[in-house]
């Protein structure tokens, strides 16, 4: 016994908490790392009057080409650039990924095939007629990666470097610097009520449809109902977690959120355009009722491109979805722990959730869009409007909103290349039912308030 | 000295996230295993659930083999 005591205390338990390990053991972390780095070079670079980052920030998108000629002469006269970008791109992303355990000899042939495909994307967008013809770059490259990903049977091994997460976190700490800090104080309380009336709602619609209408377990109900209306995947997992949730139930909320996502990446711009919803209303719409950050950023910026306002729509999403939702994720794990443990576990003599879990479980990437918002705003103050507008938004903000959109349209195209839809899980048709009657009543529920409770506000976005 | 056994030291318990990404189909599509959100949970083997490594073992529990530090 003595011995069995000595190996438990002489080493520590290593897969119980990461401790400060985390800082570089979680993709959150470095999103921060990456993000914040980014927007010090730039600031860095415009300080000193250099056009490094400027240069280093080139895309396609702009274009408007009417030609392929055009399109071709562009890359012709920049493609020393866009090696020297993809090769950035590659040693920060391949660098990260490699001390997350992520294996590099993976990454880099599937991030250059990423890359090659974003620059498609990207071409696609800055054709002259492409909102003629709803060619928005995020429905794009999510349809693109669809097809490819279940037409063309992809080795599993290219996921490597399709990081759906790590792109989205990374592009939003980038979104961090070049959204006000300002407007995340005053909007930052309305889009707060806004997402817990919803969020509260949805789950306690979900979670009761599912154990009294269709008699499922609890804890699928908890794992579902935080899915549906907090943060979908991220959210179940964190449930699942907390209230030690069978596997399959897991499952069955990766299919539902997976799918229901992608239907409301299609559903709710197109609605959105047929109704003329102010951008800003349609941000915080999607806000509320998409389940994902990096499905509802596809669908905002969609949206966005198609109002022509692509700010608004974002900074409605980002109030709503990241402020008024990711980061209360913590909490819920930790009231769904305590009814686990006071309720449902009586009989197992349950240990009390730790408090310390709702840390543990902080979306940490968060973190990173305030120091961003806070940083910048802080900075660019001491300058005028017009210096503003004249100076500091193209040599400073552009490069900065450029390397967003890379790293958003990576994001994009990771998504349907990685959801594969032979490989889900059936979900049952209860689980479904449940989830789709929560759906039901957060995308009305979600639109109601958006549009005539709260509508004044998000009108004011994107100035 | 009282000993209590969590999962995260079990042999059941697998928490890596290269393998949880396996071996939840989908999981990467809109989340990540990489994520902070997880806080390291992951699945048991025996009993076929979800759980955070600090969970308190069940009495299935079995110590997982680590090389030991040899006590003088």
């Amino acid at each position: 016994m003595s011995e069995h005591v000595e190996t438990i205390t002489s080493e520590p338990a290593l897969r119980q908490q990461l401790g400060w390990s985390e800082l570089w053991k979680k993709e959150d972390w470095w999103a921060i790392y990456l993000g914040i780095g980014i927007v010090i070079i730039a600031l860095i670079a415009f300080l000193n009057g250099s056009t490094f980052i400027k240069s280093l920030s080139i895309n396609p998108g702009g274009l408007k080409w009417t030609s392929f000629s055009q399109l071709l002469s562009h890359f012709a006269k920049n493609y020393q650039l866009y090696i020297l970008q993809l090769i950035s791109w590659l040693i920060i992303f391949g660098i990260s990924t490699r001390v997350l355990g992520i294996s590099t000899s993976k990454f880099i042939p599937s991030f250059i095939v990423l890359y090659a495909l974003s620059i498609v994307m990207f071409s696609i967008g800055g054709w002259a007629n492409a909102s003629k013809y709803n060619l928005e770059p995020p429905l794009v490259a999510l349809v693109i990666g669809l097809l490819i990903a279940n037409v063309i049977p992809l080795p599993k091994w290219m996921d490597a470097g399709f990081r759906v997460e790590y792109y989205i976190k990374t592009g939003i700490v980038l979104l961090g610097a070049t959204f006000p800090i300002t407007l995340v104080v005053s909007a930052g309380p309305v889009a707060l009520v806004q997402a817990t009336v919803i969020s509260l709602i949805t789950c306690l619609t979900i979670y009761f449809a599912a154990t009294k209408i269709f008699g499922l377990d609890k804890r699928l109900g908890a794992v579902i109902g935080t899915g549906g209306a907090v943060c979908g995947v991220s959210g179940s997992m964190a449930i699942a977690s907390a209230v030690g949730a069978k596997k399959e139930h897991l499952y069955t909320s990766v299919t539902l959120v997976v799918v229901w996502a992608l239907v409301m990446i299609l559903f709710i711009p197109f609605v959105a355009k047929a109704l003329g919803l102010h951008p800003g209303i349609a941000g915080a719409w999607v806000g509320t009722s998409e389940f994902a950050d990096a499905a509802g950023f596809a669908a905002a910026t969609a949206y966005g491109h198609m109002a022509g306002n692509e700010n608004a729509a974002i900074q409605g999403f980002t109030l709503m979805k990241v402020i008024g939702r990711d980061m209360w994720i913590g909490i819920w794990s930790f009231i769904f722990a305590l009814i686990a443990c006071l309720k449902w576990e009586k009989e197992e003599s349950g240990r009390k959730p730790d408090a310390m879990e709702i840390w543990w479980r902080f979306p940490k990437f968060v973190i990173g869009f305030f120091v961003a918002s806070f940083f910048m705003t802080s900075i660019t103050a001491s300058y005028s409007a017009a210096q503003f507008s004249k100076v500091v938004k193209p040599d400073l903000i552009a490069p900065i909103v450029s390397l967003r959109t890379w790293a958003f349209i990576f994001c994009f195209l990771s998504i349907g290349l990685t959801t594969r839809f032979r490989e889900l899980k059936a979900a049952g048709w209860k689980p479904f039912g449940a989830f789709t009657i929560g759906v039901l009543v957060n995308v009305t529920l979600g639109f109601l308030l958006s549009v005539y409770a709260f509508g004044h506000y998000w009108m004011n976005l994107g100035k | 000295m009282e000993i209590n056994d969590r999962c995260g030291d079990c042999e059941f318990f697998n928490n890596d996230p290269e393998w949880i990404e396996a071996a939840f189909p989908g999981l990467n599509s809109l989340s990540s295993a990489y994520a902070s959100v997880r806080a390291e949970a992951g699945t048991c083997s025996r009993r076929g659930l979800f759980l955070p490594p600090w969970k308190e073992s069940c009495r299935y529990f079995k110590h997982i083999e680590r090389a030991c530090i040899p006590s003088d």
